[in-house]
This record gives C-alpha cells, structure tokens and sequence, in this order.
C-alpha cells in the first residue's frame, strides 16, 4: 500500500498542462495519494471520475499519469478499473509512462481477489507497447494456470493480445501449447471458446511460415477435437457456440453416417432464441451436405421455417442480415421458396433497406406458378409514395419478365406503368420496355403503339431517353412520328447534355436513316455535323466513323448498322459462379450481405501483422481472404490475359516489340452483330487500319491523330528480364526475405490443361520451373491443391524475387503472389514467371 | 474465421462519439466519427440507410436506439448477422442497467459503461451478455457497493443464466402467453398474408435452482403420449427457446423442462402460418363531393366469439396530407385527426366481439393545388388492439410444474392475450 517515494514522482515527465482543470486535478491526486484517512477511496472516485470524464471527452489528461498510478495503490476495484482503463488509454502514447504502470500491475496480478488479478492482467495486456513484453510472460503464464476460470479466460485472450504485439514472444513461451491443453481440458467453456479463439487467429498466422503450425492447425479440425466441442455445445454461450459451429463448418466427416450424426446432434441448435446460432447451424449443415444433392435439398426444406421466422420477427437489422444470406440460398436453390413468396412483402413501416432486399427475393423466387401474385403486389409499390422503393418495384417487374417465358400479363402491366404518367415510373418503365424487345421482339407491336404516345419532352433521366431514342431507332418503320421526333431531338444537341444519349441519337438517326431516308437525310446531315463537332471523344469517334461508313459504301454501312438482329436469349450475369461460390463458402460473414467475397473488401495494408494470414482451415478459402486485389484489379488482370495470350512469345523472347503486344483485332467488321451500346468500340479500332479509309473532305488528318490515343495504349515495354539460372537462395533468408517484403503483385492465372494433366506430383512443376531459371525452395499440398514456394534471381545483379503460388488443378488456376527486392521489376518477372507457367505441360 | 471487432462504438443522434471502446487498435475514432457524421447526414433519413457499410477497408454496423447509434467498426470479415444480434443485446444490458438507453443515461454511467463494454467483449470477440450475471459483478450504484466482488460464479456453473443462493418470500411465476397476428389485405380485399407470432413470456420469482415442467396441448406431444385429443391440439411451427430449455428432452419426448433464469424472459417463441380470418375488418369509403370536400366513411367488424372483447383499439386511417378542418362523429369511441402522421386515428377502448361500429370524417381541402403536387400516398389502413383471454392459434397451458429442494410450493400465474402485430389493410 505505500506509495513510492514523493520525491522520485515530482521529476515525473508530466508537462504543465494549459488547462486549469486538469492542474488542479493533478494537485488533488497528488495530495490524496499517501493519504489513509477514512473517507479517502470516496474522494479519489470522485477525481478519477473527473479523470476519466475529461478523457473520453477527448482532454488530454496525460499529465495527471503518475499521480493516478500513485493513488492505485488501493483495495477498490471500481478505483482499480478506472485507473485501469486511464492507463490502458494512455500507456501507447507514452510509453516511459507505461513502464511505471508494470510494476502495480503486475503486482495486482498476484492479488488475492480473482476479480482483481483478472482485471490487472487485462489491463498489462492492453498496454500495446512492444518493449514492455518481456514483463507479460511471467503473468500470462501464471493466470492460464490460476485456479479461477475469470482469470483463465482473461489470460487466454491475453496470450492472443501478446502474440499481436510479439509473435515471437509468445510463440516462444510456449504459449500456443498451452492453449491447446486449456481448449481440450477446461471445465469453464468460455475459457475453452477464448482458446478457440486465440488458437485459430494464432494458428493461422503463424501457419504459412511453418509446416508444423499448419500440422497444428489441423487438429483443430480433427475428430476427437470437433467431437469434443460437439459434444460440450449445449453448455457454451450464445456466442461461443457460433465460434464452435464456425469450426465445425470446416470439418470433412469420413462417411455419410458421420455426417448425419453432426447433423442430428446440432438439430435442435436450430430452435435456439439468437438467430445468430441458427445461422451458424444453417452454414454447418449446408456445408456438410454439399457432395450429398439429395440431403443437401431436404437441407433447405429444414432450415426454411427458422430463417423466414427470423425474417418476420425481431428488429429490421436482424432482418436485413438474414434476408441477405437467404438471397444467397436463393440463387442457389430459386424453388425452395417460391410458395413461400408472401413472406417477402414488403410493410408499409419496414426501412427501405429492408424492403430493396425483400424485392430482390421476389425477383428470386418467381416462376410461372407466382408470377401473377408477385407481380401484382409489386405494381401496388410502383404506386407508393417511397420513390426509390417504386423505381425499385418496376425494375423488379422487368427483371421477373425477363426470366420468365410467359410475359404476357406482366408486358400489360409494364405499359399500364407508362400510362401512369409519373416521371419516374415512365423513365424506369422505358428501359425496361426496351430490354424486354430485345429479349422478345414480338411484342413490338403492343409496346410500340404505347411507346409512340409518350412525348420525349417529358423523359428526362439520361437512361431513359436513350432506350426511348433506341427505340425510335430500331423501329421507325413502325411508329410514324419516328424521324420526326428524332429531328426535333437533334435540333436540340447544344442542349443534351448526357453524352449517352447523343450517342444513342447518333445510331438510332442512322437506322431510320436507312429505313426511312428521304424523311431522315436532313436530320442525318444536321446529326453528323453536330457528332463531328462534339467535345466528347466516343460521340465524335462515333460520327466519324459513320461519316467515312457511309462515305465508303452504303450497302456496307447498312449492314452495320442495321444487321438482321437476334433475340438476346439470356442477358449475362453479372457475377461469376465462381465468385457465387466464394461468397457461399464464407456464409454467415459480411461477403454474403456486400455480395462480394473477402479479398475484395479487406486489404492487406491495414493488417499488419495478419500480412501472412494466407490461410484459414483450407487453402481455397484461405488463400483469397488474404488476397489484396481489389475487383477492378482483377479485371485488369482478366484483360491482361487476354492481351498476352496473342503476344506472349514475342514477350518472352525479349519484350522488346512494341506494337506486337496490342494487335488490334482485325475482325469482320460486317458480319459481326455488334450490339448498339458496344458500337463505340468499333469506333475505335477503325483508325487503326487508316489505308482502308477512304479521305473525306474534312481536314481529317488531325483527327486521324487524335483517334489513336483513344486506343487503349500497350504499356511501353520494360526491358528484357534475364534470370541467373543458377540463382541460391537458402531458406532462412526466403523466409527473412518473405516477412519483410510487401507484396507487390498478387495475381490469378489460368493454366492449360496439358498443364493440369502433368501436375500430378508437384515435382514435375518443380523440374519445369527449373528449367526457367526459377527455382523452389519449399513445396507442397495434393491433388487439387498444390502450393510451392518459389524464387529467382535477376542475371547480372543479386535482387531477388519470391513468389507463393497455389494451384488449384481443379479448378486450373493459380494464385500468384510475388515479392520482390526491385519493385519496378515485379512486372517483367510476372510475365515471365506467368509464360514459364503456361509452357508447363506443353511437349 | 469468425473476425474480430475492432472497436465498439456508442454515438450521438448527430454521430458525435460519446464513449468508444478500442479493442484492437486497428480503427481511429477520428476516421470512424467523420465517416459516420457524413453517412447520416447525407442521408434524408438516417433509418433507411443500410446497417452495414463499408468504407475504407473498414467495415461498420450499426443500429439506433432512442438517440444513440451502437455501432462496431471491424477490419475483418467478421460476422455480420451474429454481431447485429450483439449489438442489439448489448441494448439490452444498457436497458436493464439503467432502465432506458439514450444518450443522457450513457454521459451520467460512463464509468459503468466502461466496464461493461470490457466484459462484454474481450479483444474483439463477445464474452458475457447475460445482464443478469454481469450485475453479479458489475455494480451500478458504485458508492454503496459494499459487499465484496465476487467473479462471476455462473461461470463456472452448469447452469450459466442462473446464479445460485437467490430467495424470495413469496415464490410466484408468471407466464403471459402473447399472440401477434401479422396481417396483409390488398386492395381488393383479399388477404395475401397472414400469420400469427407467438412467446410464452415469464417472469420467475423463485428461490433456489427451481426445475420447472411446462406441458402444453401439442398436438405432437398429445399423440405421443397416446392420449385421444380432448379438445383442441395445435400444430405448432419452428419453435424456438430460451437457452435455458433443454432442447434434447424436447427432441426426444416433447417435454419443455428448465431451470429458469431470474426476472423476466422469453421462455419459448413460435409461429403459425396457418390463415387467420382478420379479427378486426376495416373498410374504408372516400368520397369526394367537390374539389375542396372529401368525406370518408369508415366501418370497423369485430370478427370473433361475442364472449371476447377487445381493448384498446386504435385504427389509423391515412387522410390526404392537405386535409384541414376536420369533422368527424363515431358510433362508438373517439376520433382525432393527427396531422403529424396524416391519418385519423380512431380509438375504442373495449370493442365487443360480432359488433360494427362507423365512423363519419369530412376534410376540407384547399381549392388549388400545386402543378408539382407530390405523389398521392398510397399508406394501409393499420390497426392495434388487444384481446384478453384468447389466443388464436388455441395454444393451452396444461400445466407448469415448480419442483425445488426445498420443497416449496409455488404459484404460477398464468394469462393470455392476442395483439395485432403488422395489421395492414391496404384498402383505400
């Protein structure tokens, strides 16, 4: 209880602070510190109150930091918390402070009071401050052995604070195994749900380093250990039971009778009163059954009635999660509830967010057997007041119209929604009018005679006016008013101001043109001249080449422009199953509700020491979440592909060609049925083939110049990348090398199939690679999953690059992730490490 | 795996921090702030934006109560369906703390607050949202503690929501059966959906570690036992249970036994999709007799058993937003027209069942309207009431059963009641 010595505290490092308070504060304290009067705990609540007040009011108190460690020398534990927390707030900042603060609480520790010795420990592992470690173990270790499972269950989250701070002290001292002993052999389940904790975020960051830790890992998904916690489940937290469902999610039962068993025991898991327990059931039985069709269907039948009560009861946020993996579950299995559809209604009173999910269901959910009903309620929003919710209703309709085949009914009401004279439902009404003709022309007929009817002045919104101009265009010869209308529109150039539209106008002068040209030459003329004019790069491109086209040939330029159309069977999808599958994979997380797997909202940057997370339970899954590439970048990498494919042997032979790398491609251009909307790209490309181009009047010469830019430009390129062939490199300092390089390329590729079908040991990649002067250094895996590590040297210098790369033959892909010393060579190397890769397997 | 959190964060109505809490400083309280002032303040109306956004790399949820947002802010994939059901009991610990959440009671307990918050998750991940165990430890009135701090011991219980040695006087349960019907009538007055969402509420008063029995008329549990159905049995759909209800007992023979936990709780919840006639029929004329008088007529049809009354009715009939000058009578009840919400509402206080009443408004409106007159709201009819002493789906408590040691006996109290929950005729 004695304090230290007044002397050695007045050279404490505290700066008179500005703030009068905080002074007067500090000499009270300091008056209170040795005091033993009656009364005395009272007074110090009261200052550390006010401590603490000014703290999370944001006043720096930081001053005050010896004072308050000499009033905390007390027997109050509410004293104890708020000095506590004080230090935790401020020990970061100041760590010469921090380090007075060790010795009382390391002191608490060993108090007698189990409350106190927990929260002592807390508060030591809640410092943060990286030189202060090496006084953690010795509490750490004690408190994962204290008879009292509060504290336990404190320490073990503090081994889990300890290893963030130093990986290596932790790992050190052994505290990983201990862990493992509490997880299998505590009475107290929270301290066995923390182990579980600690122990997956440990085990998977120190995984990718060592082959033992990743050994280690493995148990965690191993029977005895599942079966173990499956059995203890009833007995956990609401929480701690979701952590354990996490986990069993991820095992791989021997046999189907095993997984019935998982099944049967955690049955009743799915009448649990937190829905988040009953999600967690759902992914594991999911999970479970995904190689079992049959079960994994009556699967859904089971979990039906729990999720929808969830939806219709509780607050709207317990809603909006729900409702968004149920959207999930629905694409993958659309007739699970397509009689269930009542319950996506949407309430009057519910928050939009929730209502634009529960439109998407019903979008999922229709078939011709609800259609109707779905369709009728969704029109009844068309009416409501909520702006958004209508626009999102009448997209609804057109997107149920374009799955179904019997449209019938559902084009009535499409056109009833263009009478309704609405500017919104008009303008969202036109566009689907105009998809659903070119999914099912054979309704022109009924949709042009209402189309006809609305007068152009009264659509404003940019989409809008192009379906309508498109719509004018691709049916002139039907609806009377067409070039007239058209006419008036381009009168008006100067004053449309969405460069979509123009360009719509463009086209669709062109088609009437040829349909109906003797009342569109003029308007043509005037349409060109304004194109040509125009600041906008496409719109002026765009006129252009229909000036030379017509110029050229007209027969030709007919052709182009008004080729014999198909019918759009299917509109593409904007989602890869293989993205699908991702997001299904981490069910129950935030990929399901942002529709986007992991790796593209979680970067890498921030994580600081999870840089080597790469895996979790497996390495598909693992290896994404550790993906930095955002989605643009992905699609960077897709073009990419594609554009080497047609020049990687020049690339490899020396990367010097220039215009080798981009060859436009020099398709037919008459006999392509280009969609409108893409027809700027034809544009484009017409330039770079200037002999066919036939001179026009114009001073065109400059704009054959300016055109060129417009091309998307191949990167110029770097030099030659030489490899030493005989590149060493020993394992200590890959792995040195590994942990302090940031990544600076990580990447997909596609591998042929004579390379998948010579990848049956990993050797043979290994002697291939080789071969390239790219050397491995640590290898591993089966069938289908394969992960080497990998690296090579440039030729006349000694930088290095590392590479991981992890094959998946299944899927024929593989995930590439390089470090290197010279970041600006990453590029050249990728390439080359990319043709090595594509050579694998060629005879 | 199931991510962490890296700070919990409690807001103002304006988005102002009050108290955050760092969990593994990973996210900057400076950041989140801003970036959830402008999310709210761009946003005409903060409720209808999305409770998961996502910013930065960083991931924030949210929800609102009275006037303060709980919000977490998380690096990670974590999971968001289960962290929203955190954050909502963690409203739930406030509110049994300090009666009401709101942003006045967090400023006087903050110290409180801090506790709380580092019991109920430790270094992003959840640990102990039982209020009634965290108040074993964690002690609002901090000056008069003056008994010794004890761990919490449920911990090491088998028994986790209950903790030993609590004593009453009087031992008494009382278990409150609550019905919901949800209900949706389109215009042509059909009903499109229906159903009905019931809890079996308690609220135990009982000393020791009492063992309860509770048997209901379980058309499952009634045929199983081989008994020839007296009566009415019911068909009851997903049902689901407090924690304390051992579900494998329930698996294999149907009986709903417990220890249950102090105070007030949902025992048991359940639905019932079967269709219900609507018990209350709304029906709704509008008349308008020239450009600036309109006229409503409204008829109100209790459609259950004449024995049953229902109480405190209220029906909200949405009236153009222009409407002045009200004029209304009814047959029975009172009637006030309420500007704030553009409805009339309508009030009885006992409603008897098989009766109609009506009701007569006339509105006056201005005589010129705007050319840019704003969409006509298309808002349902919406109906509250009670009714004592029923339940639509027929659900009967057989008998609750109180065995303790001790060997005390106890009263159990039990009452039923059906409610409107979304009662929604959209009939005009």
């Amino acid at each position: 209880m004695a304090p230290p010595p007044q002397s050695q505290r007045s050279s404490s490092p505290s700066q008179p602070s500005g703030k009068g308070e905080v002074a007067d504060v500090k000499s009270q304290l300091r008056n209170l510190a040795g005091s033993r009067a009656p009364g005395v705990d009272d007074s110090k609540r009261e200052l550390f109150k006010k401590v603490i007040s000014y703290m999370t009011i944001g006043i720096d108190v930081s001053s005050v930091f010896g004072e308050m460690v000499m009033c905390s020398a007390t027997s109050d534990i509410v004293l104890k918390k708020m000095c506590y927390l004080y230090v935790g707030n401020y020990a970061k900042v100041n760590p010469d402070l921090a380090l007075l603060t060790i010795n009382f609480l390391q002191r608490d520790c060993k108090d007698a009071d189990p409350m106190i010795r927990g929260l002592a420990l807390r508060s030591l592992c809640s410092l943060r401050v990286a030189n202060l470690v090496e006084y953690l173990v010795g509490p750490l270790g004690a408190g994962l052995k204290d008879n009292n499972s509060y504290v336990r269950m404190i320490a073990v989250m503090g081994v889990l604070k300890l290893y963030h701070i130093s990986a290596s002290t932790c790992v050190d001292a052994d505290f990983p195994a201990m862990l493992k002993h509490l997880l299998l052999n505590d009475r107290d389940t929270q301290v066995v749900a923390n182990c579980l904790s600690a122990l997956q975020e440990i085990w998977s960051l120190e995984g990718s380093t060592s082959e033992e830790v990743s050994r280690e890992r493995e148990i965690l998904l191993s029977k005895p250990v599942i079966y173990y916690l499956l059995n203890r489940i009833r007995e956990f937290s609401e929480w701690a039971q979701c952590l354990v469902l996490e986990l069993v999610g991820k095992y791989v039962p021997a046999d189907s009778s095993e997984i019935f068993d998982v099944m049967n025991l955690l049955e009743d898991r799915l009448q649990h009163a937190n829905g988040a327990v009953v999600l967690a059931t759902t992914k594991v039985f999911l999970q479970l059954t995904l190689s079992m069709t049959d079960v994994h269907q009556q699967v859904y039948e089971r979990i039906k009635a729990p999720l929808l009560t969830l939806v219709s009861s509780g607050s709207p946020e317990q809603s909006y999660a729900v409702l968004s993996h149920l959207h999930l579950l629905v694409t993958r299995a659309p007739f699970i509830f397509s009689s269930d559809y009542k319950h996506f209604y949407c309430q009057y009173n519910e928050p939009s967010y929730v209502k634009k999910l529960k439109l998407e269901m019903l979008t999922a959910v229709a078939n011709e057997s609800n259609t109707y009903e779905i369709v009728t309620e969704l029109c009844e929003y068309a009416a409501n007041v909520d702006i958004p919710i209508a626009r999102e209703s009448i997209r609804a309709v057109g997107k149920i119209a374009l799955q179904q085949y019997d449209v019938n009914a559902i084009v009535d009401r499409l056109l009833q929604f263009l009478e309704m004279e609405k500017d919104y439902v008009t303008a969202e009404a036109l566009v689907l009018v105009k998809d659903l003709l070119r999914k099912y022309p054979q309704w022109s007929h009924d949709c042009i005679a209402v189309v006809g009817n609305i007068s152009s002045k009264n659509v404003q919104e940019p989409k809008a006016k192009a379906a309508l101009i498109w719509m004018l265009g691709e049916y002139s010869q039907e609806m009377q008013d067409a070039p007239y209308i058209l006419e008036s529109l381009i009168e008006n150039w100067e004053d449309e101001h969405s460069a979509e539209v123009r360009l719509h106008l463009l086209t669709a002068v062109m088609k009437c043109f040829f349909k109906r040209p003797p009342e569109t030459q003029k308007s043509l003329g005037a349409a060109l001249a304004a194109g040509l004019a125009d600041f906008h790069q496409d719109v002026h491109d765009r006129a252009l080449f229909y000036y030379r086209l017509l110029q050229y040939d007209m027969s030709t330029a007919e052709q182009v422009v008004n080729p014999p159309k198909q019918a759009v069977s299917v509109f593409a999808d904007t989602q890869s199953s293989e993205i699908k599958d991702r997001i299904f994979d981490e069910f129950n997380s935030l990929s399901v509700v942002y529709q986007q797997p992991s790796y593209m909202f979680t970067y890498k940057e921030h994580r600081g020491p999870f840089e080597f997370s790469d895996e979790i339970g497996n390495l598909s899954i693992g290896t994404e979440s550790a993906d930095t590439v955002a989605q643009a970048h992905r699609v960077e990498a897709n073009d990419k592909d594609l554009l080497l494919s047609t020049s990687e042997k020049e690339e490899t032979r020396g990367l010097n060609n220039n215009s080798s790398a981009y060859s436009a491609p020099s398709y037919d251009v008459s006999s392509v049925p280009v969609p409108t909307s893409q027809m700027s790209e034809l544009a484009i490309s017409n330039p770079s083939v200037p002999g066919n181009a036939p001179q026009s009047g114009f001073a065109i010469d400059d704009l054959l110049g300016l055109g060129l830019p417009a091309a998307p430009a191949p990167a110029p390129s770097p030099p030659p990348l030489k490899l030493n062939p005989k590149a060493v490199l020993d394992p200590t300092t890959f792995q040195q090398k590994w942990r302090q390089l940031p990544i600076s390329l990580s990447q997909e590729y596609s591998i042929t199939p004579e390379g998948v079908a010579a990848l049956t040991t990993p050797q043979a990649l290994l002697r291939h690679m080789q071969g390239q002067a790219i050397h491995c250094i640590a290898s591993g895996g089966q069938s289908p999953n394969f992960k080497f590590f990998f690296f090579a040297q440039k030729a006349e210098e000694s930088s290095t690059f590392l590479v991981e790369c992890i094959v998946n033959t299944s899927s024929a892909k593989a995930q590439i992730k390089i470090k290197a010393d010279d970041q600006s060579a990453t590029q050249p190397f990728s390439s080359v490490f990319q043709s090595a890769l594509s050579k694998f397997g060629m005879p | 795996m199931a991510g962490a959190v890296s700070a919990l964060f409690l807001l103002d109505i304006k988005g102002r921090v009050l108290i955050w809490r760092d969990y593994r400083g990973d996210v900057s309280a400076v950041q989140a702030e801003r970036f959830f002032t402008k999310l709210i303040e761009k946003e005409v109306d903060p409720e209808s934006h999305d409770p998961v956004v996502h910013d930065n790399g960083v991931s924030y949820l949210f929800i609102q109560h009275n006037n303060v947002y709980l919000m977490t802010a998380s690096r990670q994939n974590c999971n968001a369906a289960s962290l929203l059901f955190f954050l909502h009991r963690i409203v739930d610990v406030f509110k049994h703390y300090f009666e009401e959440l709101e942003e006045e009671s967090l400023r006087d307990n903050f110290v409180v607050v801090y506790e709380l918050l580092d019991e109920m998750m430790d270094f992003g991940y959840p640990q102990y949202t039982e209020a009634k165990i965290l108040s074993e430890f964690i002690k609002t009135d901090a000056y008069r503690m003056e008994v010794t701090q004890r761990p919490p011991m449920a911990v090491t219980n088998a028994v986790s929501w209950r903790s030993e040695g609590i004593r009453y006087k009087k031992n008494e349960v009382f278990l409150d059966v609550v019905e919901s019907v949800n209900i949706l009538v389109n215009s042509n007055g059909q009903i499109i959906r229906s159903d009905v969402v019931g809890a079996l509420k308690m609220r135990t008063y009982l000393s020791g570690m009492p063992e309860c029995k509770l048997g209901l008329n379980d058309r499952v549990l009634l045929e199983a036992q081989g008994r020839a159905t007296k009566g009415k049995a019911i068909d009851l759909e997903d049902i689901k249970f407090h924690q304390c209800v051992r579900l494998a007992r329930f698996e294999n023979d149907r009986t709903i036994s417990f220890v249950p936990p102090d105070g007030a709780f949902d025992l048991m919840t359940y639905r019932l999709s079967t269709q219900v006639k609507p018990l209350i029929w709304v029906e709704a004329q509008i008349e308008r007799h020239s450009k600036s008088r309109i006229e409503i007529l409204v008829k109100a049809r209790s459609q259950f058993k004449e024995r049953s009354t229902a109480t405190n009715v209220e029906i909200e009939v949405p009236v153009l937003s222009d409407a002045t000058n009200p004029e209304v009578r009814t047959s029975l009840g009172s009637a006030a027209y309420a500007p704030e919400s553009d409805a009339l509402i309508w009030k009885i206080r006992s409603f008897p069942g098989g009766k109609e009443y009506m009701l007569r408004a006339e509105f006056r409106l201005p005589s010129i309207t705007a050319e840019e007159a704003t969409p006509e709201r298309k808002a349902p009819i919406r109906v509250k009431f009670e009714i004592p002493y029923f339940t639509v789906s027929g659900i009967q408590v057989r008998y609750l059963k109180i065995i303790e040691k001790s060997g005390y006996q106890a009263l159990p109290w039990v009452r039923y009641i059906t409610m409107a929950g979304e009662y929604e005729l959209r009939l005009i």
